[in-house]
């Protein structure tokens, strides 16, 4: 009867495990707080001048303030630290009037000194956002405060409203206070970026309280913002690696927001109680990219027989429909984006245009993607695809890193990726498409064509409706002479418990700001 | 017994330096761009070459051991690639996390493997023993990922008797740190609801990530049992009259536990080296997902931290188990 005791202690203790805990108590998360779960290990810096990952530039969005902002639509420049603005004739010179009583979290003064010292901050730190600030300001003394609330800013070229909104209203130059930058700065480090990486300096609706690294940010609302008091209390952003963890997690109400499912799983929250899924395309896109520096992709025949030979509706199926079909290189819902999409699969005219370009015997090419899915897949299907019209298709999955430094080292023959806008106006993807002289996406397949003319033109063109044809006129010449085939325009989506009000997500960063959301 | 410890703390002093060399050589040969991995696909080239040059990434291999060891003498790990942030201060931030999960872990595992493994020898061949040898079969091949995924799904979602992921609820304040340990550091701070909070949390992850290692310890422990019960001496305790848990306990568990213990030894090392599924499932901010990133991002500096580290762990778990040998075998101890 030895053995049966043994038993009992077991089941004993088992018991005791199991209901000795008092059901856990969760769900419903109190009305001034908002619990985000998503990925937040992607943050190295929060300091605006090198925040350029998803996680930190929205953080920086909700602490910091830019001299301008985007109207929801990414069509106007509106204001925002800047009252008002007057363009000098040549669209070269911007003046800003700042705003009068506006204070940042420290309780000092925003003011001309600041602006200009922030600008010039990005200048004298050069990291990786500085890109999107020295394209357009040649330097550092360009940037001129002039008495304590007007700010002077003088770009290289002419600069249509979205283009200075792109630079100006970018978080890269958000304002930051000097007093404080001083005040942190040490020999070694005399602008304070490794004190500002993970602190703030901000004006913005949210404080950031604290960072704990892959685990979670807090922000608290700043009750003398100067659009008023945010209506939330605090922001919580939950580090959730599995999807299926936040999923759950934002059933029970443990958390307001799932920003990171599987498309398959914003399919399925769909029309569940309590729950909304709320999407937006993104201005990225997903292409295939030809090397014209490998011999078969010189040829705009062959290069456009791979367009024909593609079976678009399937690779939409295999992205589980988490995008906006799409075939032009300015995403939809941007400034110019020229709706054409001409290709779809045909065969013969894809074996027409080989046998034209001398290649009805096909050839062999390597397609290089990264491991994510569903890109393994795509691969799959396109090496299919390209099967029908005689190019015999070898997949090779790398590692991220690896397949960059191959693309970037014109080393590639074929390759799946992605692009996504630094800022909301067409330049940005004409630039990296088109333009060789970049060397971006176009140098990197060696595709040097005149029309960079076309995009170093259309930048500065100050005639919107001018500027736009320019843009369209790019996409098409991209869309039939180009090396790309651009699959889709990914979309963005975000699960929300019911009761949150007014968070959306945006097509450039991952939301819009959190100033206006509130729970029901 | 001192000479025997000098020994051996050299022995594992000349293995971690191994490990140390070719874990540098490893992780530089392989191709692939540090710089680019981190910064992403559309960077300039001429902040890329600066970041290279400032890493010393565009120097010599041979030259850049030469530096680290130089620097690691110094007791600077170097810098995160990643985070930006020393890589010392990292794994501080990261490992406690770890340890308190191996900890709970190998609880559960030694506490329910020794259990369940004396239950099945002690009735060899009973419906309980064909269960225990079934279940562990099953245990062994689950992947912990799903299991996690699962546990989940019942006790957090639809059961609600424990919370789900992440180290204490949202809404409690993390209690000042010390240790680093939520459970200790709350103690020394008094603070009992975020302790009990804590540890409520600690209970499905622990139970996961400990099922392989029960497992493991109740299948060795029962076949080491099978072994030392046919052995002369427990016909002979028997004999006597001995009731029989003295016989169980105390003669047999005994003379079983020297393997049982060089297993426990090694589910400890390597569950200290971070579970990078289970801390994935239960979004624990621990050395697993830390490690693997820095992988992932050929960061260099992180990885030579971690390998170290484990290295450390390693070299630590196998003394402390010759250790317990020399003191459970005389034997041992005067060879």
């Amino acid at each position: 009867m030895k053995r049966s005791r043994y038993v009992l202690v077991i089941l004993v203790t088992l018991a005791l495990l199991v209901t000795g805990w008092v059901p856990h108590v969760n769900g419903q998360v109190a009305k001034t707080l908002l619990v985000l779960g998503r990925l937040i290990s992607d943050a190295v810096s929060l300091d605006p001048a090198q925040a350029f990952e998803f996680t930190s530039v929205w953080v920086d969005k909700q602490v910091y303030d830019t001299l301008v902002d985007f109207s929801k639509d990414f069509t106007r420049a509106v204001p925002m630290l800047a009252r008002s603005w007057t363009v000098s004739p040549d669209g070269r010179t911007y003046t800003f009037r700042l705003r009068s009583g506006v204070k940042f979290h420290s309780g000092n003064p925003v003011d001309a000194a600041a602006v200009e010292f922030s600008i010039r901050r990005v200048f004298r730190l050069k990291l990786t956002p500085s890109f999107i600030v020295t394209s357009f300001i040649e330097k550092p003394e360009d940037v001129v405060a002039v008495g304590r609330d007007q700010v002077r800013i003088t770009f290289n070229q002419p600069m249509p409203e979205t283009m200075m909104a792109s630079v100006l209203g970018n978080p890269v130059t958000a304002i930051v206070d000097p007093a404080v930058v001083q005040k942190n700065a040490t020999p070694d480090d005399p602008l304070a970026n490794k004190w500002l990486s993970s602190n703030d300096a901000g004006s913005g609706p949210f404080i950031l309280r604290s960072w704990r690294r892959n685990v979670r940010i807090d922000l608290e609302a700043f009750p003398d913002y100067w659009r008023g008091r945010p209506k939330l209390n605090r922001i919580i952003l939950l580090e959730m690696p599995e999807p299926t963890t936040q999923l759950l997690a934002l059933q029970r109400g443990d958390i307001d927001a799932a920003m990171s499912l599987l498309p398959r799983q914003y399919r399925e929250l769909a029309g569940q109680k309590d729950i909304v899924v709320k999407s937006s395309p993104t201005f990225s896109l997903r292409y295939l990219a030809m090397n014209v520096g490998y011999e078969p992709f010189s040829k705009v025949q062959v290069r456009n027989a791979v367009k024909w030979a593609i079976d678009y509706d399937a690779i939409k199926r295999i992205w589980e429909d988490a995008i906006d079909p799409g075939q032009t290189i300015v995403p939809a819902r941007m400034f110019g984006h020229l709706p054409d999409r001409p290709y779809r699969k045909n065969v013969e005219r894809a074996r027409s245009l080989m046998r034209e370009a001398g290649y009805e015997r096909g050839f062999k090419a390597e397609l290089l993607t990264v491991p994510d899915p569903p890109l393994p897949d795509v691969a799959a299907k396109i090496k299919e695809d390209l099967a029908a019209i005689g190019i015999e298709v070898e997949v090779k999955q790398l590692r991220s890193a690896d397949l960059l430094g191959i693309y970037r080292a014109q080393k590639h023959q074929m390759v799946i990726a992605r692009w996504g806008a630094d800022y909301p106006d067409p330049d940005n993807l004409a630039k990296a498409f088109a333009d060789y002289d970049m060397r971006q996406l176009a140098y990197r397949n060696q595709w040097d064509h005149p029309v960079k003319q076309l995009v170093k033109q259309a930048v500065g063109e100050l005639d919107r409706k001018k500027r736009e044809e320019v843009y369209k006129r790019i996409q098409k010449i991209v869309l039939d002479e180009g090396p790309y085939v651009v699959f889709a325009y990914p979309l963005r989506q975000i699960a929300l418990r019911a009761n949150v009000k007014g968070l959306e997500p945006s097509p450039l960063y991952e939301t819009y700001d959190l100033f206006e959301v509130w729970k029901e | 017994m001192g000479a025997y410890v000098a020994r051996r703390l050299l022995l594992a002093a000349v293995a971690i330096f191994g490990v140390l060399v070719i874990t540098f050589f490893l992780s530089h040969v392989v191709p692939g761009d540090p710089v680019a991995a981190i910064l992403g696909p559309q960077a300039p080239e001429d902040v890329i070459e600066a970041l290279r040059h400032r890493w010393g990434l565009d120097r010599p291999i041979p030259e850049q051991f030469l530096l680290y060891l130089g620097r690691l003498a110094r007791g600077d790990f170097g810098q995160s690639l990643a985070t930006h942030r020393p890589v010392l201060q990292d794994l501080k931030e990261f490992f406690p996390a770890t340890v308190e999960l191996a900890t709970a872990s190998i609880l559960v595992g030694v506490a329910a493997g020794l259990t369940v493994g004396i239950l099945s020898a002690v009735s060899r061949g009973s419906w309980l023993d064909h269960l225990v040898r079934f279940v562990s079969l099953i245990g062994l091949s689950m992947p912990v990922f799903w299991l996690g995924l699962i546990a989940l799904l019942i006790f957090y979602y639809g059961l609600g008797w424990l919370p789900g992921p992440g180290q204490i609820d949202v809404y409690l304040l993390r209690p000042p740190w010390v240790t680093g340990l939520i459970t200790v550091d709350a103690l020394i701070a008094g603070d009992f609801e975020v302790f009990r909070n804590a540890l409520r949390h600690l209970v499905l992850p622990s139970i996961v990530l400990g099922s392989h290692a029960m497992v493991g310890i109740a299948r060795i422990t029962r076949a080491s049992m099978l072994e030392v019960l046919g052995q002369e001496y427990i016909k002979t305790a028997r004999a006597k009259g001995l009731p029989e848990r003295i016989v169980i306990l105390r003669h047999a568990l005994k003379n079983a536990l020297l393997p049982i213990i060089t297993v426990i030894g090694i589910y400890y090392g390597s569950l200290l080296e971070g579970a990078v599924l289970t801390e994935t499932v239960f979004a624990w901010p621990g050395l697993g997902r830390y490690a693997t990133s820095a992988i992932l991002s050929q960061d260099f500096a992180a990885i030579m931290g971690v390998t170290i580290l484990i290295a450390l762990i390693f070299s630590l778990a196998n003394l402390t188990v010759d250790l317990a040998y020399a003191f459970l075998n005389p034997k041992i101890r005067y060879e």
